[in-house]
């Protein structure tokens, strides 16, 4: 009991566990009695036993500058991040609008461009945009669908709604995390996992191969998973989704396309692929019509696309709807395209190709967070109220340069959830990443997702590349 | 020897897959159906919570007075190789004795008190792994050999076997459960096939694909095509030592071994798949019935 009791909450953020008077919330009840009972020795235990767990299966990833080594094991908490069967029912809802509505737009985007011709999204933020693939000008790509596999990423503010931070459109790594953390936690509580019914996520890989193979014409397509190779940060996450669907980890060198048709290198010769889906960037993809240098794509690749022969997934082209300055215009694609209201909000968000909001931007500096457009996984970003004087000089001359390729944001609140930190509980600030899967029998989201935390005391930046961990999410039913 | 230590491995196997699905499902009736088909526990016990599980699981391994628990079969594993001692690697002896040594310490019970079942069972699957590999690398290829092996192979099929028997009732039935593709992984897991199972039929559940695999996939060494034509060139072998009088040990098993390789999961449809099944444990009857007349049976 003594661990709840000295629990002491960050100020002006929503906890997970407890309401602003420390009272234990409704979904955490159950979990809140297994507390009171155990001792900080048999979680420190519980503790050892999940870190072994991951030593042991090989799950860990790559931190790039870092000299002490490549391989490291992504931190984890053992206290699970609890969330109740009805919130989940708004967030999935929320996910499945947004993820219909960002498909429409890059489809749009690709042909008529009816959202830039009526004004709502201004064409030179399409145009200018790095993410913007002609390339895809006019392709036809299968059930019009470009945003096959999602995560996006949501906080909570200091009253428990739900935001959407960002969407990952291109390639969202994480999922094999969520699926590990849940291995963990189902061995180190047992009893309550199907005491509380907590939604089941190990089908995870089965969906996704069968909303892979739904997007082929043929009765048994040939799928395979391209991988940059070991070196990549993600490259545990491959070999597990690859094992796990049944399918075949290729890199570059083991493809080769011949009269547009691309075929897989294997001990009885070559045999034709039919569906890619790739880990690696766009801009790597294909060295004949992107990058030439690069030695992780196919060259002629995307000819075979353009030919209808070969399925890529997600489709190329489809960061131009997870771009940071596309972001702000989400709400207005929902209402456009869907003629609905966002169930799930975006962050206020500021562009700084607007005078007012860029001088607003400037003068609040310290107050907001500010990002580049194109960014991911936490690097280029500024936090102003943390930042020194000659970090915050030099980010406005990169402003003043290209002010289209920046964003901010303010100072986010996210909601905070207990963590075992050095025999005991603190408050640590969480997000949320659920997975949802777009096939032509429609999209789904698997109950959950990977609950990213910063482990830094005060931190908010969950990136597993700047010292971020994760926990398993409970979608408890009961 | 290597019935016991095959029967034990499959136990430990199916327990470790159940607890797992137990895990997920809350499912603890399933235990059931275990404790039936491999413990002879016919009378339906309540099994309501995870320490139910427990329970049972604590029962399946230690308990001494059921001949089919796993210390049981354990001892039995290690008074026979005490008994062939001239015959197996002195290696293949030493892994058995050890195992034995360790399940039958009092430690190692309390060690099953404090742990995750499943970490458990891992420890002890270890010794099945240690022993498997011991007897390939030290074992000399000769009668001994090739008797542990028909040992290990009558025993997977019959596991086989029960595995078809009791299962295709229910899979008949629950073919649209939502919870199938739990359900087969499962199973297949059990058996040791899940990753096998995926890479050739993907992520596809379905009755056929399975009953294919686990009678006349030849690639899977726990179908019973793999197991029997493992157990006709060992019976070949015997036959090039010891040139029995009658050839029809060798007649019978390859006769069983090509009606597998000529069957296909549309002739085994055709004649149905509990006649397919009931043919292969007659014949299995009789294979076992021959091995006995020609090499222990003592004629005066």
């Amino acid at each position: 009991m003594k661990l709840i009791q000295n629990y002491i909450q960050y100020p002006e953020m929503f906890d997970e566990m407890f309401d602003k008077k420390g009272i234990t919330r409704d979904i955490y009840k159950n979990f809140e009695k297994f507390l009171s009972k155990t001792s900080v020795k048999n979680l420190n235990s519980m503790k050892d036993f999940a870190q072994q767990f991951f030593m042991n299966q090989g799950v860990t990833f790559t931190v790039y500058d870092d000299d002490q080594g490549v391989e490291k094991i992504f931190p984890f908490d053992i206290i699970p991040r609890i969330i109740s069967y009805s919130d989940w029912k708004i967030i999935e809802s929320g996910i499945k609008q947004r993820i219909t509505a960002l498909n429409l737009f890059i489809r749009d985007i690709y042909h008529e461009q009816f959202i830039l011709n009526d004004n709502i999204i201004p064409a030179e933020l399409i145009i200018s945009n790095p993410n913007y693939l002609r390339e895809m000008r006019n392709i036809k790509v299968p059930n019009d669908i470009y945003t096959h596999i999602s995560g996006i990423d949501l906080i909570r503010n200091e009253e428990g709604k739900f935001f959407v931070l960002e969407d990952n459109l291109r390639t969202p790594s994480g999922v094999s995390y969520m699926l590990e953390n849940r291995e963990i936690t189902r061995r180190l509580f047992p009893e309550m996992i199907p005491r509380e019914k907590v939604q089941p996520i190990s089908d995870y890989p089965n969906l996704l191969y069968n909303k892979l193979k739904s997007l082929s014409n043929k009765k048994n397509p040939v799928v395979v998973m391209l991988t940059p190779g070991l070196y990549n940060s993600a490259y545990y996450e491959h070999t597990a989704l690859a094992r796990l669907m049944g399918v075949e980890l290729v890199e570059g060198s083991d493809l080769l396309v011949d009269n547009h048709y691309v075929f897989m290198k294997t001990a009885g010769g070559l045999k034709t692929v039919d569906i890619i889906y790739r880990r690696i960037d766009d801009d790597f993809l294909d060295p004949l019509n992107f990058k030439a240098e690069s030695v992780l794509g196919i060259a002629g690749i995307m000819d075979s696309y353009r030919q209808g022969n070969v399925i890529l997934v997600n489709s190329p082209g489809a960061g131009i709807a997870d771009d940071k300055a596309i972001y702000t215009y989400v709400p207005d694609m929902i209402s456009y395209y869907l003629n609905e209201k966002p169930i799930l909000d975006n962050i206020k968000t500021y562009k700084l190709t607007n005078k007012d909001e860029k001088d607003y931007v400037l003068k609040n500096i310290d107050k907001l967070v500010l990002k580049r457009t194109d960014g991911s996984g936490g690097y280029g970003m500024l936090m102003g109220k943390s930042a020194t004087k000659e970090e915050i000089n030099k980010y406005k001359l990169k402003i003043e340069k290209e002010p289209e390729m920046y964003i901010a944001q303010p100072t986010l609140n996210l909601s905070t959830s207990p963590c075992l930190i050095e025999n005991s509980l603190h408050p640590r600030c969480v997000d949320l990443r659920p997975f949802a899967l777009f096939g032509s029998d429609g999209i789904e989201v698997c109950p959950g997702g990977l609950s990213r935390v910063a482990l830094k005391k005060g931190s908010l930046i969950v990136n597993s590349s700047q010292g971020g961990g994760s926990k398993d999410t409970w979608i408890v039913k009961n | 020897m290597d019935r016991y230590m095959e029967r034990s491995y499959g136990l430990l196997n199916l327990i470790k897959t159940n607890y797992n699905s137990t895990l997920d499902t809350g499912d603890y009736q399933s235990w059931n159906g275990i404790l039936k088909s491999y413990m002879g526990i016919d009378k339906s016990i309540s099994n309501e919570n995870y320490q139910d599980s427990i329970s049972v699981i604590e029962y399946m391994i230690f308990n001494n007075s059921n001949p089919n628990t796993l210390i049981n079969m354990i001892t039995k594993a290690r008074e026979n190789a005490r008994s062939v001692q001239e015959h197996i690697s002195r290696e293949i002896w030493v892994a058995i004795n050890k195992y034995f040594l360790k399940i039958t310490d009092k430690k190692f019970y309390k060690y099953y008190k404090k742990n995750d079942p499943i970490d458990f069972i891992n420890e002890l699957t270890q010794f099945h792994h240690i022993y498997y590999s011991v007897a390939d690398i030290s074992q000399e290829r000769g009668n001994a050999f090739c008797f542990m092996n028909l040992g290990k192979y009558f025993e997977r099929i019959l596991q086989s076997i029960d595995f078809l028997n009791v299962k295709i009732d229910i899979l008949e039935s629950n073919e649209n459960n939502l919870n199938e593709s739990y359900f087969w992984k499962n199973l297949l897991i059990s058996i040791g096939g899940y990753q096998l199972y995926i890479k050739t039929y993907k992520s596809i559940f379905n009755v056929e694909n399975i009953i294919e695999m686990i009678t006349i996939n030849q690639f899977f060494p726990r179908s019973i095509k793999f197991s029997v034509d493992k157990l006709y060139s060992h019976i070949t072998r015997l036959n090039e030592f010891n040139k029995p009088e009658s050839n029809s040990l060798k007649f019978l098993t390859g006769k069983m071994k090509n009606e597998l390789t000529y069957s296909s999961i549309s002739s085994i449809k055709q004649d149905g798949l509990k006649n397919f099944v009931y043919k292969i444990q007659f014949d299995l009857n009789k294979i076992s019935n021959e091995i006995n007349n020609i090499y222990f049976y003592q004629n005066n």
